[in-house]
């Protein structure tokens, strides 16, 4: 049975809008919405460009709508947080009176009996506007436009750029040796696996060998010392950024264990400053105090499960000129 | 194999924010460029190719349906490139197989990045905390580089002076530092050991676009023929791995000098774009595709044959360094191969340029593309 974890990773991304989506934005903010000329044609949401040759199209803003038909529509009985009404409402293509080309937006009616094609609605402004498809909350049947609470009036300055909070929740499968290896460390024990066929030691879930795509189970594992010695690094001084965990520099460091050819890329280290990084320094697994504990499997290097990085341990540091190599 | 060509090269000015364009509006003044420069129409293209690093650099999932129409490709193939920061320069060969291939007669290769509407650390680090970004993997390697050549410090330094000074003669290009020098690069921060602030590439937005096409369609205009094409890649981790010698670099290179017909890679070869993101790499990447021997590399950049003028003069246009739109970055390289043997470098030209390489490599040095390209078929008697 596949384990799998969920992640969720979010980012607020930014967007300019350029001269005609902008335009488009900051006439939303005035409760006007604008189509642009192709021809005969009126495209509205507008375009830069002939949405079926991709010429330029010249920059002939006309006002459309307010009010509309519905093309066509579906209806949505269960909204999730990510849908514009949190009650049932309709997705529906509106061709506003004077465009050619139909919107796709919400429309807030009260039952599926209350939709149908040819239908007249018309926009729902929200009393604060920020230059967003969503300033029209909704269309509502009926030719009247309404305004939700307060008018609070157009933006004060053009809208060029526009937020976009990006969310994503993923599942992903757990591989059984990323357990076996989270599992391990929990008493302290720092296990590898031993692929039966390069006869390599690789240490962290990473499921499987790269060189022979032979998948690792509990057969191939190994024990492995808990002293190695530092064969590379690298000091970050952190950018900030949603989701950054880190405002100070601090180090990663490959570590190749005593005997054994593994490396153990992009490790922690803890009560060695920055400064005293260096190729060579011999050191130590130090293992999370309760609470401290992660369920991550080291699959792609760094720390895991209880192993929470590495420590001087006072030997002598190692002068071996082949050592800064052994990056992998 | 059907003989295929570079006739058209476009890019836009690269800068830090784009702030007055869409991804449409970006896009499109590199491809309209390239249409002028190859004198034909979005009418003429039968297939386009889009290339851009992973989608969580702007949070944009399928960029290429959302820019199908921006790009012309209504009612016509069109295709996604990944390959991370090789991606560019994949997207050119992807575009050039279907002409090789006889699948489409011309083709139109674009890739773009705005990374100011993202962030690359993010990105980089898959939204986590603790994001090590490009320079801080690739620092371990630089690193084993330098002890293993003896290079000198300076190197770095001298690489860094050297891209930002064609940069200046490069319209296009980011970063304009017009009093940059020795004292300057090494007085800037220290980023990521042994890594210098002025040592690392810019984030950028930006687009490039080239068109490609067969004998017939080249008749009558300037062509870049492509020699070889190839690409490559391995695992991000394994024992033995060695990321100052990739093997997906060395065996990328070995085939596209293959298909080139070049055997003498430091002699026939007149100029190179390496994707050179931080300095140390134009020594490393100068020894991974057999343009200077295993150790030496360092002593072309320190002699100043990698300069204009010099006897293997690399990044002649400014280079990553100098203008790094990420997806687009790869193949402003090959771009700039072209533009090269096509004689229309301006004055970043290099003389008597016949046949050029262009590269790029991604992620943690594990992709790699190349094309090699000439000013006749036949560039070796």
């Amino acid at each position: 049975m596949v384990r799998f974890t969920e992640s969720t990773i979010t980012f607020p991304y930014t967007r300019s809008l350029g001269p005609v989506v902008g335009a488009f934005m900051t006439a939303l903010t005035e409760k006007r919405i604008l189509g642009i000329r192709n021809g005969e044609q009126v495209i509205c949401p507008p375009m830069e460009w002939d949405p079926s040759t991709g010429a330029e199209l010249p920059r002939d803003l006309v006002e459309v709508g307010p009010a509309g038909t519905v093309d066509s529509w579906t209806w949505v009985p269960e909204p999730t947080e990510q849908h514009p009404l949190d009650r049932p409402f309709a997705f529906a293509f509106v061709r506003l009176d004077g465009a050619s080309t139909p919107l796709l937006h919400a429309v807030d009616a009260s039952s599926p009996d209350a939709m149908s094609d040819g239908m007249r609605v018309a926009p729902r402004w929200k009393g604060q506007r920020i230059g967003h498809l969503t300033d029209i909350a909704c269309f509502v049947p009926g030719e009247e436009p309404q305004v939700d609470g307060d008018d609070l009036g157009p933006a004060a300055e053009p809208v060029q750029m526009m937020d976009y909070l990006a969310r994503i929740t993923y599942r992903n499968p757990v591989p059984p040796s990323s357990d076996l290896v989270v599992d391990a460390s929990r008493q302290h024990r720092l296990v590898g696996f031993r692929c039966p066929g390069c006869g390599k030691t690789y240490v962290g879930g990473r499921g499987v060998c790269p060189i022979d795509s032979v998948e690792f189970g509990e057969e191939h594992l190994v024990e492995l010392p808990h002293t190695g010695t530092i064969t590379n690094h690298v000091v970050i001084t952190p950018v900030q950024y949603p989701g950054q965990t880190e405002t100070e520099p601090f180090a990663r460091v490959f570590v190749l264990l005593d005997g054994s050819d593994a490396v153990l890329g992009y490790q922690p280290v803890i009560e060695l400053p920055v400064e005293d990084v260096a190729v060579g320094v011999r050191v130590s697994a130090v293992w999370a105090s309760p609470g401290e504990e992660s369920d991550e499997g080291g699959g792609m290097g760094g720390a895991f499960g209880s192993l929470i990085g590495w420590m001087p341990n006072g030997e002598p540091p190692v002068d071996d000129p082949d050592l800064v190599n052994r990056i992998f | 194999m059907i003989p295929a060509a570079v006739v058209g090269v476009g890019q836009t000015h690269h800068k830090t924010r784009r702030r007055d364009v869409s991804f449409g509006g970006l896009v499109r003044e590199a491809v309209f460029r390239a249409l002028d420069d190859a004198q034909m129409t979005m009418a003429d293209i039968d297939a386009v190719v889009l290339g851009k690093a992973p989608d969580l650099f702007e949070g944009v999932m399928k960029p290429e349906l959302y820019l199908s129409d921006a790009l012309g490709a209504v009612g016509k193939p069109m295709f996604r490139v990944h390959t991370a920061g090789s991606v560019g320069g994949t997207t050119g060969i992807v575009a050039a197989s279907h002409v090789q291939g006889g699948k489409h007669k011309t083709v139109l290769a674009v890739a773009f990045e705005k990374q100011s509407e993202g962030n690359a650390q993010f990105a980089l680090g898959s939204g986590k905390g603790a994001s090590l970004g490009a320079g801080g993997s690739f620092a371990p390697f630089i690193r084993s580089y330098i002890h293993r050549s003896g290079a000198p410090e300076h190197i770095g330094w001298k690489v860094a002076v050297k891209d930002r000074q064609n940069a200046l003669k490069n319209p296009y290009a980011h970063l304009k530092i017009e009093d940059i020098s020795i004292e300057k690069v090494k007085s800037s921060p220290m980023m990521w050991e042994p890594i210098r602030f002025l040592e690392s590439c810019p984030s950028s937005d930006g687009a490039c676009a080239v068109v490609i096409t067969d004998e017939e369609g080249a008749r009558g205009r300037t062509p870049a023929w492509i020699l070889g094409a190839s690409s490559r890649s391995e695992p991000p981790a394994f024992p033995g791995r060695d990321p100052v010698r990739p093997l997906a670099c060395l065996t990328c290179a070995t085939d596209v000098y293959q298909q080139a017909g070049i055997t003498r890679p430091r002699e026939q070869i007149d100029m190179a774009e390496l994707y050179v993101p931080f300095s140390w790499h134009e020594p490393m990447w100068l020894e991974a595709h057999f343009l200077a021997e295993e150790g030496d590399g360092w002593k072309l950049t320190d002699a100043g044959d990698t300069e204009i003028g010099g006897s293997m003069p690399i990044n002649c246009s400014g280079g990553v360094l100098s203008s790094n739109p990420i997806g687009a970055s790869g193949l402003l390289r090959f771009a700039e191969a072209a533009l090269q043997v096509r004689g229309a470098a301006g004055e970043h030209q290099v003389d008597g340029c016949r046949t050029a390489l262009g590269m790029a490599y991604g992620a943690n040095s594990q992709y790699f593309s190349m094309w090699v390209v000439a000013d006749s078929l036949q560039p070796f008697g």
